[in-house]
């Protein structure tokens, strides 16, 4: 079986108008088409304790057997905006190379020491670096060393079929081979058990629409930044 | 002269360096003042008010005019400084408050060094987070941030070591500090004499603070005294809960030996040691909350320099404490804070000095835009010190002042 897959990677335009949602959306969600013949549907919702989709989750199916040939568009952005990583999450396919433009006037010194992808930037701004290409999967949190309130994440999958909840708490990912799947749904602020990350396992037959959903069992916690005023400076 | 002189040549050096400076290092605020003032003579003009201004000295005015300058150097070398001009008749028109290079290199698996060098606040105030730390609340900061704004000021060195926890996954980052410093030996004088105040007005590193007319301070001057040689220190901690929640804690004690006499000044040195903790929550992005708690002593050698006797010493205590209560939405922002503060002498051998007193702040800011926002602030400070019948004034002073202000930022 074939998929072919693509990924729509948000371009600076998009960013530059300061759509921080937008930017957000567009920038995560991987749209997989040229469906093969027995290619399944499915649509994620992530649920809070009230029924109410919970927006901005991290949402990946991953195939138990072999990851498909992929052909996702390896191109991403991580812009640097106001003292803060827009979009604040990003996910990403593992082998995608990121841009770290810095938008603001001032310089950002951008690191990260995580053990998918440790890197540093020295000090600078605009568009100085050619892009970092993340190629081992999982979790990388990127800090600034000027600004220490500056916390981004980008989330690095094996799987082709990935992206975030959009406002009503659902992801809809297209032209999936059928077989077992494991869905994970991560948020920086999600206050899970384990390793705050929601699991569940399924099968998804031919030509099958699924809906699976996942609950949390605790409300994202509020994450505040600069006390709401960016003005602060280091004392 | 030598000072001024000094001065200038910093100022020129950071102005006219054409490899090092760029016009983008630098920021500038202006502030002016509408004051309605009520209360006694302020400290600042040789009474013991303790508010800055007076009703001798309100109305319109040019607040002052500062400066800051930032400028990254060798990619992990930080220099910073603040200039100032207060317009009210200082040593220098401009001056220092602040001065100093930090090293600050990329940190090592979540550990990361500091190390600053200059002069410099030491990590106490938890409402002084703006450029040139100024308040990010009210006009005027709290009693004990006005103190530290006043007399204290970190000439020396300083290493923080942070904990970056949150790059590990983790929701709270630590730190550690500790510094050595000279340069502060009459660091506790201004609080025996007048007693606690609330404004804004920091000390500059050149500059001079209030002198009010009663012994045994007079023509004092801050920063440039070093008597005894001795270093002082300071060793702190802080928590970081994502955001949300942030813990302060210090010890200070700059050493002075209170024996050590001035000729040039006519003074002993002060030994002021004091604890001081800080909690700054916010719980939603529109909603903070500060508390601060300072407590200490200082201890001043009076005539008996040539015997070491200690009952020829002034011996004080004091603490203060404080809570601020703010609500943001957008631009605006309401702040309202309650202070209590004590200072009382225990050891004297002519005179007694004590001050007791509680103080409400209510303020309201509108950032209009990056470059302009306005300010009103209201305070009420209820005090009362034991040596105002010295200068003809009551013990008991019920002072008010209203400010507006307008900020313009560039």
């Amino acid at each position: 079986m074939r998929i072919n897959a693509t990924a729509l990677v948000a371009g600076r335009g998009a960013f530059g108008l300061g759509s921080a949602f937008s930017a957000l959306a567009l920038g995560a969600i991987a749209i997989v088409s040229g469906r093969g013949a027995a290619a399944a549907d499915m649509t994620v919702s992530v649920l809070d304790g009230a029924g109410h989709g919970v927006a901005g989750i991290v949402i990946i199916a991953q195939p138990e057997t072999a990851v498909p040939e992929r052909h996702i568009a390896r191109r991403a952005i991580m812009d640097q905006q106001h003292m803060q990583f827009v979009p604040r999450i990003l996910v990403i396919q593992t082998g995608t190379g990121v841009d770290f433009p810095n938008s603001d006037q001032i310089q950002h010194q951008v690191y990260s020491f995580s053990a998918p992808k440790s890197f540093k930037l020295s000090l600078y701004a605009g568009h100085k670096y050619p892009p970092i290409v993340f190629d081992r999967p999982g979790l990388v949190t990127l800090g600034c060393n000027i600004h220490d309130g500056m916390i981004g994440y980008i989330y690095v999958t094996d799987s082709p079929f990935f992206g975030r909840s959009d406002a009503s708490g659902q992801l809809q990912l297209h032209g999936l081979p059928p077989g077992g799947y494991t869905l994970t749904a991560w948020h920086p602020q999600m206050q899970e058990a384990g390793e705050n990350t929601l699991r569940l396992q399924f099968t998804l037959a031919e030509n099958e629409h699924s809906t699976p959903v996942l609950h949390l069992t605790r409300p994202l916690r509020t994450e505040m930044t600069h006390d709401g005023d960016k003005r602060w400076t280091d004392y | 002269m030598d000072r001024l002189l000094t001065t200038a040549l910093v100022l020129q050096g950071l102005l006219l360096a054409p490899s090092l400076v760029a016009a983008s290092d630098f920021d500038a605020t202006i502030d002016l003042r509408g004051v309605v003032a009520d209360g006694l003579p302020s400290y600042l003009n040789g009474g013991l008010g303790e508010l800055r201004y007076d009703e001798q000295h309100d109305s319109a005015r040019l607040d002052s005019v500062r400066i800051g300058f930032h400028h990254d150097f060798l990619e992990i070398i930080h220099l910073n400084a603040n200039a100032v001009s207060y317009a009210d008749g200082d040593r220098s028109v401009v001056d220092l408050t602040e001065a100093y290079a930090e090293i600050r290199p990329f940190p090592l698996n979540g550990w990361r060094s500091r190390l600053k060098l200059g002069a410099f606040y030491a990590p106490i105030s938890l409402e002084n987070r703006l450029p040139g730390w100024r308040s990010a609340y009210t006009l005027s900061p709290s009693a004990i941030n006005t103190w530290i704004g006043e007399e204290f000021r970190t000439i020396g060195a300083e290493y923080d070591l942070d904990w970056l926890g949150r790059q590990h996954g983790h929701d709270w980052e630590l730190g550690l500090t500790a510094a050595a410093y000279g340069w502060n030996d009459y660091s506790g004088q201004l609080l025996a004499q007048r007693g606690w105040s609330i404004n804004d007005r920091q000390t500059t590193l050149f500059g001079r603070i209030g002198e009010p007319d009663v012994a045994p301070i007079s023509g004092l001057r801050e920063f440039d005294s070093d008597v005894d040689h001795r270093v002082g220190y300071y060793a702190g901690g802080s928590a970081k809960y994502l955001d949300a929640l942030e813990l302060r804690a210090l010890h200070y004690d700059n050493n002075v030996n209170p024996n050590s006499y001035s000729y040039k000044f006519d003074m002993f040195g002060w030994h002021t040691r004091f604890n001081s903790v800080g909690l700054r929550w916010t719980p939603t992005d529109r909603w903070t909350v500060i508390s601060q708690w300072l407590a200490g002593t200082t201890i001043d050698g009076d005539s008996g320099f040539n015997n070491n006797v200690r009952t020829d010493y002034y011996a004080y205590e004091f603490h203060s404490d404080f809570v601020l209560v703010s609500w943001r939405r957008g631009a605006d922002r309401f702040s309202a804070r309650y202070d209590e503060f004590e200072m009382h002498q225990t050891l004297s051998d002519d005179f007694f000095n004590t001050d007791r007193g509680h103080a409400w702040t209510f303020a309201y800011e509108c950032e209009i835009n990056t470059m302009l926002s306005v300010a009103v602030e209201e305070l009420l400070i209820d005090s009362s010190l034991a040596a105002r019948p010295q200068i003809g004034e009551p013990v008991a002073a019920l002072e008010r002042e209203l400010q507006l202000a307008v900020r313009l930022q560039f």
